[in-house]
C-alpha cells in the first residue's frame, strides 16, 4: 500500500511530462488537464501517506534496491580495504513526509493557476511538460533514501529550473538569466559532489540513516567532517541562494510567475535547507561548520531583506524576501535547530507561494511588474487577489496569528537560546520584513487609480473555468497557510513540531512582544513613507540617499562579480594567453619545429651531390666502425 | 728489413691502398678514378697473396681469391667504362664534378 502511494507521488508527474511530450501535434490543447490530473493524484497519494503516518508509527520506513556494490581493493589507495555498496530507494520518515506534502499540493495549485496564467501562451504544453518534469525531479529529491540520489535529482530541479526561467527565451534578459542561474548552481555543486564522493570514499556510505552524528565523529577526524560539511553546505547555497551565489534568485523571475511560486519561492530552493535538516547529522558533527552556517544563513538574511525594501518590481520584492526568509531557516539550522528551519520551511512555502500567484493575478491583470504601476492602474480594485496579498504578507511579516508569526518567532526563541548577536540580526531582518510587506501594501492600495489606466487594462475574464482556475488556488493556499501555521500550536490535534520531533511553539512573552513592537515600528516607517505614493515616488526621483543608491546597485555584489569575472577572470586569461602565445606557441612548439628545421637545413648541406663527398663520408664512417669494433674487442679481451 | 719478410709485403700493399683512396678521393677524371679503383683492388690482392705465402704455404686459398679479384676487375672496368662512356656522351665531360643530376 505505502509503496504503491510512493510510486504514485513519484511516476504521476513524470507520466504527465511523457504524455504531454508525446501529444500529437493537434491534441496539445489537452496538455493542462493531463498535468493537472495528475498533480492532482500526486498530492492525493501524498496526503493519504501523510495520514497514514500522522500517528507517527512505523518511521522511518526504507524501501531500498541494491543498485552497485564495489569491492575493489585499489579504489583508494589510502583507506582500509573496505566494500562499498550503494542502494537506490524511497525513504520515508517525518521530514520528507512533510515536504512531500508541501511539494505536491503546492504544486497541484500552481499547475491550476498555471492554467489561467497560460491559457493564452502559444507553447503551453511545453511549459506544462516543464512543470510537470519540475515535480517529477523534486519529488525524487525529496524521497531519495541517499545523498547520491539525491544529488541526481538536485541535477534535475537544477535542470527544470533553468528550462523555465528561460521558457520565454525570445527575450534576451530571460535567456540571460537562465544561463545566469545554471552556472552558479553548477559551480555550486561542483562542492556538493566533491563532498558526496568524500564522504563515500571516507566514511562508506552516503545513506542519511547512516549519517548521524554519533556514527560520524567516531569514524572521522572533527577537521575533515568540518571539511566535509562545508562542501555539501556549498551546494545548499547554490540551490537555497545563500550569500554570495544569490545573485541567480532575483534574476530568475524572468520566469512565468507560477514557475517562480513553485520552484523559486516554495520548493527548490527550499530544497537546500531540505537537505540542510536531512543531513543535519553530518554537519551537527562539526560545530565550525555551523556557525559557518549560521553566518551565512544571518548575512543572506540581512542582504536579502535589504535589497527587497527598494525594489519596485513586485516578483523582485518576493525574491529578495524569498532569498533573507531562506536565509532564516538557514539560521535557525546553524543554531541547532532543523524542526524550526523545516516548520518555517513549509509556513512559508504556503504563504509565498500564494504571494507569488497574487504578484502573478496583478501581473496578468494589468501586465506590468511595477508596484506603482499595479497601484494606479487599479490594483486594489482586484479584491480577491489584494485580499491574499494582505494575507500573505502579514504570514511574512509575522503578524500573530497568521503562520509566519509562529515559525518566524520559533526560529527568533531558537536564536535567543543560542544566543550572540545573531538574534539581533534575525529581529533587524523581521523588522525589514515587515517595512517591506508594509511598504508593498500601502503602494498598492493607498495608490490613485487613473482613470485611463483603468480603461485600457483589456478584460478577457471569458470563461468561468478561468476565473476558478484562478480564485481557487488563491484561496485553498490562503487557508492552507492558516491552518499550517496554527499546527504548530496547541490548537489542533495533530501536532506538527511534537511529530517532526521538536516541541510546539508556546507564546514566548518577550518575543512576542519584541516583534509586535517591531512590526508596529516598521508598519509606521512605511506608512510615514509610502501613505501617499504619487509623493513617495516623486520624492524617489528627486534625491535618493546614497544607502538608497547602494541597495539598488544590489550592494555593489552583482557588481563584483561583473569585476571578478571581466576584470581578475578575464585579466587571468589575458595573462594565459600571453604566456600560452609566447612560450607554450613561441618557445616550445614554434622553437621545436625552428629547431629542426635548422638542424635539417645544416644537415643537408652534407648532401653536396659529389660523389666523392659520399664516398670520403663512406670511409670515415668505415674508419669509424673499425676502431670501434677495436676497441670492443680489446675490452674483451682484457 | 727483410725484403722477403710478410711486413714489407703488407707495406707495399697498404701504400698502394692509401694512394688508390687518395686517388679516389681527390681525382676529378672518372677514369683516373676508375684507375685508383684498381690500384684499391690491387693491394687487395697482393695482401691476399702474401698472406697465403707465409700464413698457409701450403695452400692455395689467397691465389684462388686473387684470380677472381682478377675477374671482377676485369667485369668491373667493363660495365664502370660502359657508364662512363654513356656519361661522357651525355655530358661532353668526364669530370665528376658535373655528375650530380640526383642532388635534390
Amino acid at each position: 500500500m505505502e509503496l504503491n502511494l510512493l510510486w504514485v507521488i513519484q511516476l504521476a508527474p513524470l507520466a504527465a511530462f511523457l504524455l504531454v511530450q508525446f501529444l500529437p501535434k493537434g491534441a496539445k490543447k489537452t496538455a493542462p488537464v493531463f498535468a493537472i490530473l495528475l498533480a492532482l493524484a500526486a498530492a492525493c497519494a501524498s496526503i493519504k501517506l501523510f495520514s497514514l503516518h500522522a500517528d507517527g508509527s512505523s518511521l522511518p520506513a526504507q524501501y531500498l534496491h541494491p543498485w552497485l556494490s564495489v569491492s575493489d581493493q585499489t579504489l583508494w589507495p589510502f583507506v582500509a580495504i573496505k566494500d562499498y555498496a550503494l542502494s537506490v530507494g524511497f525513504l520515508v520518515d517525518r521530514l520528507n513526509l512533510l515536504m512531500i506534502t508541501v511539494v505536491t499540493t503546492i504544486t497541484f495549485f500552481v499547475q491550476l493557476f498555471s492554467f489561467y496564467y497560460m491559457a493564452e501562451d502559444e507553447s503551453r504544453a511545453r511549459y506544462f511538460a516543464f512543470l510537470s518534469f519540475f515535480a517529477f525531479s523534486m519529488t525524487g529529491l525529496v524521497l531519495s533514501s541517499n545523498l547520491l540520489q539525491t544529488f541526481l535529482f538536485w541535477e534535475l530541479v537544477g535542470l527544470a529550473s533553468y528550462m523555465l526561467i528561460g521558457f520565454w527565451y525570445q527575450k534576451p534578459s530571460a535567456s540571460t538569466a537562465a544561463r545566469k542561474a545554471f552556472v552558479i548552481n553548477r559551480l555550486a555543486d561542483l562542492g556538493f559532489y566533491l563532498g558526496i564522493l568524500l564522504l563515500f570514499i571516507l566514511f562508506g556510505s552516503v545513506d542519511y540513516l547512516n549519517l548521524k552524528t554519533e556514527a560520524l565523529t567516531a569514524a572521522l577526524p572533527q577537521g575533515t567532517l568540518t571539511a566535509l560539511g562545508l562542501l555539501v553546505f556549498m551546494g545548499v547555497m547554490g540551490k537555497s541562494a545563500q550569500f554570495p551565489f544569490h545573485v541567480w534568485l532575483p534574476d530568475a523571475m524572468e520566469g512565468p510567475t507560477p514557475v517562480s511560486a513553485l520552484i523559486h519561492s516554495a520548493t527548490m530552493v527550499a530544497a537546500g535547507v531540505f537537505l540542510l535538516s536531512r543531513a543535519f547529522g553530518l554537519f551537527s558533527a562539526s560545530i565550525t561548520t555551523l556557525t559557518f552556517i549560521l553566518i551565512i544563513g544571518t548575512l543572506t538574511a540581512c542582504v536579502g531583506a535589504m535589497l527587497a525594501t527598494v525594489q519596485r518590481d513586485i516578483k523582485r520584492i518576493l525574491a529578495y524576501s524569498t532569498m533573507s526568509q531562506l536565509g532564516l531557516m538557514v539560521m535557525a539550522i546553524g543554531a541547532g535547530s532543523a524542526v524550526a528551519g523545516m516548520f518555517h520551511l513549509a509556513t512559508h512555502a504556503y504563504f509565498k507561494s500564494l504571494l507569488f500567484l497574487t504578484a502573478g493575478a496583478f501581473i496578468h491583470r494589468f501586465h506590468t511588474n511595477d508596484i506603482w504601476e499595479i497601484g494606479t492602474a487599479g490594483g486594489k480594485k482586484e479584491r480577491l487577489a489584494l485580499a491574499a496579498l494582505a494575507l500573505g504578507l502579514f504570514s511574512l511579516s509575522g503578524i500573530f496569528p497568521f503562520a509566519g508569526f509562529f515559525s518566524k518567532d520559533m526560529i527568533l526563541e531558537t536564536l535567543h537560546e543560542h544566543g550572540g548577536l545573531f538574534y539581533y540580526a534575525a529581529l533587524f531582518v523581521s523588522f525589514l520584513t515587515a517595512y517591506y510587506s508594509f511598504r508593498l501594501l500601502f503602494i498598492i492600495t493607498r495608490s490613485k487609480v487613473s482613470a485611463s489606466h483603468h480603461e485600457d487594462t483589456h478584460t478577457h475574464h471569458g470563461s468561468a473555468l478561468l476565473d476558478l482556475c484562478r480564485a481557487l488556488p488563491l484561496i485553498s493556499l490562503a487557508a492552507i497557510s492558516v491552518v499550517v501555521g496554527l499546527t504548530g500550536t496547541s490548537v489542533f490535534d495533530f501536532k506538527l513540531l511534537h511529530w517532526l520531533g521538536g516541541e510546539q511553539t508556546h507564546l514566548n512573552l518577550e518575543i512576542l512582544t519584541t516583534t509586535t513592537l517591531l512590526i508596529l515600528a516598521a508598519g509606521s516607517l512605511a506608512f510615514w513613507k509610502f501613505s501617499d505614493p504619487e509623493a513617495a515616488e516623486k520624492r524617489l526621483r528627486e534625491n535618493k540617499s546614497p544607502l538608497h543608491l547602494a541597495l539598488e546597485r544590489k550592494l555593489f555584489i552583482d557588481d563584483a562579480y561583473d569585476f571578478l569575472v571581466k576584470k581578475v577572470g578575464l585579466g587571468i586569461a589575458a595573462l594565459l594567453d600571453r604566456f600560452d602565445r609566447a612560450f607554450i606557441n613561441g618557445v616550445l612548439v614554434n622553437g621545436t619545429s625552428y629547431f629542426i628545421l635548422n638542424i635539417g637545413r645544416w644537415l643537408s648541406r652534407v648532401q653536396s651531390g659529389l660523389l666523392q663527398d659520399y664516398l670520403a663520408w663512406v670511409m670515415t664512417a668505415g674508419v669509424a666502425v673499425i676502431f670501434w669494433a677495436a676497441h670492443l674487442a680489446s675490452k674483451g679481451l682484457s | 728489413m727483410n725484403p722477403a719478410s710478410l711486413q714489407s709485403y703488407l707495406l707495399i700493399s697498404s701504400a698502394l691502398f692509401a694512394l688508390g683512396i687518395f686517388g679516389l678521393l681527390m681525382r676529378r677524371n672518372l677514369i683516373a678514378m676508375l684507375i685508383s679503383l684498381e690500384l684499391v683492388l690491387n693491394s687487395a690482392s697482393l695482401n691476399f697473396v702474401a698472406l697465403n705465402k707465409f700464413c698457409l704455404p701450403d695452400k692455395s686459398l689467397g691465389q684462388v681469391f686473387v684470380i677472381f679479384i682478377v675477374a671482377l676487375a676485369a667485369a668491373e672496368v667493363c660495365i664502370a667504362l660502359s657508364l662512363i662512356l654513356w656519361f661522357y656522351r651525355k655530358q661532353e665531360t668526364v669530370n665528376v664534378e658535373d655528375a650530380k643530376e640526383l642532388k635534390g
